[in-house]
Order: structure tokens, then C-alpha cells, then sequence
């Protein structure tokens, strides 16, 4: 029997295969090289980038939920300058896809962002949060108001020839409106989902288990409504999607890529197995044998 | 890091201690490190939960969890039998700094905050420069105590309800021996955050540095998820515990000092 091929190209990035570490459950890669070869996984993204750096929100920031978790870390990150500076030189050092996560509070930091990370040599393409809230609109999130994400979708890509990702909130009414107005303005492809806004209250103390209240809702427990998602978006537009939502297991792998997805991305589980990256893709190459397929491509939305 | 199940002892009602051996060689415990530790193999619980090592050999062939049952985590681990697998990541964090200078050096530890002092006995990192100050609400709950005493290292009791040793509080008891017996030069200290508290303005007040083993909820243990922070004493700014932790100096952390 030949090895089938898992090899897949998204949106122009040559992936390895279709096995990307998300945003924000990776740090910027390097810390995972102590549980992994990063060789050996299709890519990673790192965790979102803005202009400045960001303390994050305040403490408790994460709870555990059935099969899954609730985070409002509040974007803390390192800040565009340091990424680039200190970051990236070693980023550069490392084998395997590197797509830069970003975010800005408003559309011209978006648009300087795409500008500047356009520049950086060694990122193979860029991921838009656009879950994140716009200070000069109440703070309510880019990705809930359609033309805020038309406008923001359509200035990042006059900014950056590198392939353009958008990364779509799930806390919309229709999501494949969103993922036609990022289609219909330029972007390369469309990472669906993010976390969904959730909240858990402690009984005893009668307050939220997280500080700001609320949080994204990841892990297992997204699962079937990433997948209904994913499946809706790829019904509806051209561009190549990267599922996200809950991956455990190989088999859930198969199931995004029968609902539509071209890769897909592990979230919440490289916090449970640090090395779920590298263990699914040497199970991936098994699995379509046994299921008689001989390239992954052949099952990208062919769910009957 | 793969482990098997030695020994699972129950300690007390609620407490139990687990003797873990992992598969192949660990090396490189200090003691204040903490492990990940995967509850069962389902999703529920998803976590990992962090636990402080306590006993362990420098090696890394064999090292204890001292746990209380608090939730479902907890209770799945106090029904591990030997022979078990348990899935460990770790060592992770930083440990009590083992190269300190000064001639006395105190651990003032609540309930199952004894349980990272354990290592520093069973390698005798200190020798007779250590004491252990242990408080408790009830007698039984005074636990390991002969771990220490075993060994020749002088341990000193309270308890609330004054079944065992000093009536009152540990900080109570702290205060007493620093009053007939001089101040120590360092102390290290773990359990509830209120006791610790009350034990960093005891430090504060006569000019003592101590460092506390602090905990959070955590994802990842690695310094990943940044779900674990801590606020910067004085500083609009977060330390994460198991990265720059999960030993602090007690005054650099707000938790301690509000």
C-alpha cells in the first residue's frame, strides 16, 4: 500500500500536513520544543501580536468546564517590537510553517500591523483576530459587526501580500455572512472558530470564576458546533478553511476535513498533551489507510 | 513522563499521599517544583492538575504527591491503587532556594503546605539549620510529622482547637519561638493564602525575608496558557507561577501584601 499523502497546501502555504499548534495554546512555539520536534507538525501560529505589548487581563483568568475551559487572559502578549527582535530570530531557526497571529484595537493598528509583519522575513502568513474589542466602537468586537470586518478584512490585504487568514468569531448570528464579506474583500482564508463567550459562577462565593466574568469556552466541548460551522462556511465560499474547535484525536481530524476543512488546528489539548501536534500527525497516514483514502485532499467537505 | 503507582496512604479523612515512580529517570527535582498531573484519560476532567512534589530522591527514580480531596480531580487520584499508570509532565518552576546564607532557617507550612518541605528533609538540603513550624485546625490533620522527626529536624506544632501542641494559630506559634528563641534568618512557608498572608506581615514586621510557595489555576504548567498570574507587587504587572513561581519573595507579589 502507498503512504497516503497528508501533505496540503493552504491558501499557497506548504504544509507538511494539515496540523497547525492555534494561537494562544502555543506561546510563540520555542517553549513546545522540549515535548516535540516542531519538524514533524504541519505549523504553528503564534500567540496574538499587538503594536504594544499587553499585561492581560487581571487574575483568575482561566476555569475548567466540562471537557473544555474558559479563558479571558486579555491578549497579554510581548508586543510587536520584541516579537520581531527577540522572538523571531529563533522562530526562523525552526523547521516548520509559521503563521503570526495579530490584532489591533483599532483598524489602523490592524492595517500597521499587516504592514509591518509584511516586512518580517521568515513568517509564512498572517492570522487576523478579529475577536477582539474596537475601542472606537464601545469596545464591542471587530468580528460581530459585518462591515467593521468587510473595512478591516479589506485594509489588511492592500497591506500585506503574505496569505491572509481571518479568524472568525463563532458569536455571530450567521457566521457565513462573516466568512463571505472576508472572502469578498481579499483574504486568503478563514480559520473558524474562535472560543465561544461563556461564564461559570462559583455557588458558594456567588461570583464568576473569572475576573472579567466572562471568557472564551474552548476544548471538547466546542466541538460539534465547529464542525456544524466549519461545514456551513465551506458550503458557502471558495477559500480554504482551517478548522478549529475542540480536536482531541485523529479521527476528529478526518471529521473537520469531511465537513470542509483543508487543515486544521489543536487548541486547548497542547495544554493537556504537549506533544498532540506531533502524535496525531504519525496517526494521521494510518487512519486514511485504513479508511481506503489515499490523499487527505480527497475528503475536504465530502461529508454526504 | 510515564509513572507507576508505589504506594497510595491515606493519611487522614481527605488526605491522602501518593509514592510515584517514574518510568524512566527524571533527575533534576528541587524541592518547591510542582508537577502536571492528567487525571484519567477522558475529557472530564480535561486539565491537568498542578501538585507540589513533596518527598523525592535527586535522582528522580521515586517522588510523593501529598493531596487533599477538594473536587472531582482530586477523587478520581485518591482511588489510584500500585501498579497504576499516572501521566506526569514536569519538573516545572523554580523550587526554594536551596544555597542560602544564615544559620537558621524556618518552614512555616499549613495543612498539606508541609508537603514540598518533605524534599528538603529527605535530601537534607539544610541540614541542622532547619526547623518546621506546622499548623493545623485539629491533631489529625497534623500530617507527616514523623517524617521530619525521623529524620532529626525539629518540628513545632499548633493546633486551632489545641488538641496537639501550641493553641492557636501557626503565625501564633511563630511569633513565640521568634520570641524566645531569637528570629530565624530566612523562612519559607505554604498553605492557605490567609495563613501566608498573616505570615508575610509577621516577616515584614521583623525584617525577615520569606518565600512562599504560591499556587493558581493553571492549563499548560510551562508558561503557555498565561492562565496563572499573579499581580506584581507595586507594578501594573503579572508574574505567571509556574514560570518566575511558584517561590516568591513574599514582597514581591501583591497577593501577599494587601
Amino acid at each position: 500500500m502507498n503512504t497516503p499523502n497528508i501533505s496540503v497546501n493552504l491558501a499557497g502555504i506548504n504544509l507538511r500536513n494539515p496540523i497547525i499548534a492555534a494561537s494562544g495554546t502555543f506561546g510563540y512555539g520555542l517553549a513546545f520544543q522540549n515535548f516535540l520536534d516542531l519538524g514533524n507538525i504541519g505549523g504553528f501560529v503564534t500567540k496574538g501580536i499587538s503594536l504594544k505589548p499587553r499585561v492581560g487581563n487581571p487574575d483568575p483568568r482561566i476555569c475548567e468546564t466540562p471537557s473544555g475551559m474558559l479563558n479571558s487572559i486579555g491578549l497579554h502578549n510581548v508586543g510587536l517590537e520584541k516579537f520581531i527582535t527577540s522572538k523571531m530570530p529563533e522562530i526562523r531557526k525552526v523547521d516548520t510553517s509559521v503563521i503570526v497571529n495579530f490584532f489591533g484595537e483599532t483598524v489602523e493598528e490592524y492595517v500597521e500591523l499587516a504592514n509591518r509583519l509584511d516586512q518580517v522575513e521568515g513568517i509564512d502568513g498572517l492570522e487576523m483576530n478579529i475577536s477582539c474589542p474596537n475601542v472606537n466602537k464601545g469596545g464591542s468586537s471587530f468580528g460581530t459587526d459585518l462591515s467593521v470586518t468587510c473595512n478591516v478584512v479589506n485594509l489588511c490585504r492592500k497591506a500585506t501580500k503574505k496569505p491572509l487568514i481571518v479568524k472568525l468569531s463563532p458569536n455571530v448570528g450567521d457566521i457565513v455572512e462573516f466568512a463571505k464579506a472576508c472572502e469578498d474583500n481579499g483574504a486568503d482564508a478563514i480559520s473558524a472558530i474562535n472560543t465561544l463567550v461563556g461564564m461559570a459562577i462559583d455557588i458558594k462565593s456567588r461570583k464568576p470564576l473569572l475576573a472579567k466574568r466572562t471568557g472564551g469556552l474552548s476544548g471538547p466541548a466546542i466541538k460539534p458546533i465547529a464542525v456544524r460551522m466549519v461545514n456551513e462556511c465551506y458550503r458557502s465560499v471558495k477559500i480554504p478553511i482551517i478548522g478549529i474547535g475542540g480536536i482531541a484525536t485523529v479521527q476528529d481530524i478526518i471529521e473537520f476535513t469531511l465537513a470542509g476543512a483543508t487543515a486544521i488546528q489543536i487548541g486547548t489539548m497542547n495544554f493537556v498533551d504537549p506533544a498532540i501536534c506531533e502524535k496525531l500527525a504519525a496517526e494521521l497516514a494510518p487512519l486514511l489507510n485504513e479508511l481506503g483514502v489515499d490523499n487527505l485532499h480527497d475528503l475536504i467537505g465530502q461529508v454526504s | 513522563m510515564n509513572c507507576i503507582i508505589l504506594k497510595n496512604q491515606k493519611l487522614a479523612e481527605g488526605f491522602f499521599y501518593l509514592s510515584i515512580k517514574p518510568k524512566a529517570l527524571i533527575g533534576g527535582i528541587k524541592a518547591g517544583q510542582f508537577v502536571m498531573v492528567r487525571v484519567g484519560t477522558s475529557s472530564v476532567p480535561l486539565l491537568r492538575r498542578p501538585m507540589g512534589i513533596a518527598d523525592f530522591k535527586v535522582d528522580g527514580s521515586e517522588f510523593g504527591l501529598l493531596i487533599q480531596i477538594t473536587g472531582i480531580g482530586t477523587r478520581l487520584l485518591s482511588n489510584l491503587v500500585p501498579g497504576d499508570n499516572l501521566d506526569v509532565l514536569g519538573p516545572f518552576g523554580n523550587g526554594f532556594p536551596p544555597d542560602l546564607k544564615g544559620e537558621k532557617i524556618w518552614a512555616v507550612a499549613g495543612g498539606t503546605g508541609v508537603a514540598p518541605f518533605m524534599g528538603i528533609a529527605a535530601n537534607n538540603i539544610f541540614g541542622n539549620k532547619f526547623k518546621l513550624l506546622l499548623g493545623a485546625r485539629s491533631a489529625d490533620f497534623l500530617l507527616q510529622t514523623s517524617f521530619f522527626s525521623d529524620r532529626g529536624i525539629p518540628v513545632d506544632v499548633s493546633t486551632e482547637d489545641s488538641t496537639k501542641g501550641f493553641g492557636g494559630l501557626v503565625t501564633e506559634l511563630v511569633d513565640k519561638n521568634i520570641k524566645s528563641n531569637g528570629k530565624p534568618d530566612v523562612m519559607f512557608t505554604c498553605g492557605p493564602i490567609s495563613m501566608m498572608k498573616a505570615l508575610a506581615s509577621v516577616a515584614d514586621e521583623h525584617n525577615i525575608p520569606l518565600y512562599a510557595s504560591l499556587e493558581n489555576r493553571m492549563a499548560c504548567g510551562f508558561g503557555v496558557c498565561l492562565g496563572c498570574v499573579l499581580k506584581k507587587q507595586n507594578e501594573d504587572r503579572f508574574f505567571t507561577v509556574c514560570r518566575k513561581g511558584p517561590v516568591f519573595l513574599s514582597s514581591e507579589v501583591e497577593i501577599l501584601n494587601t
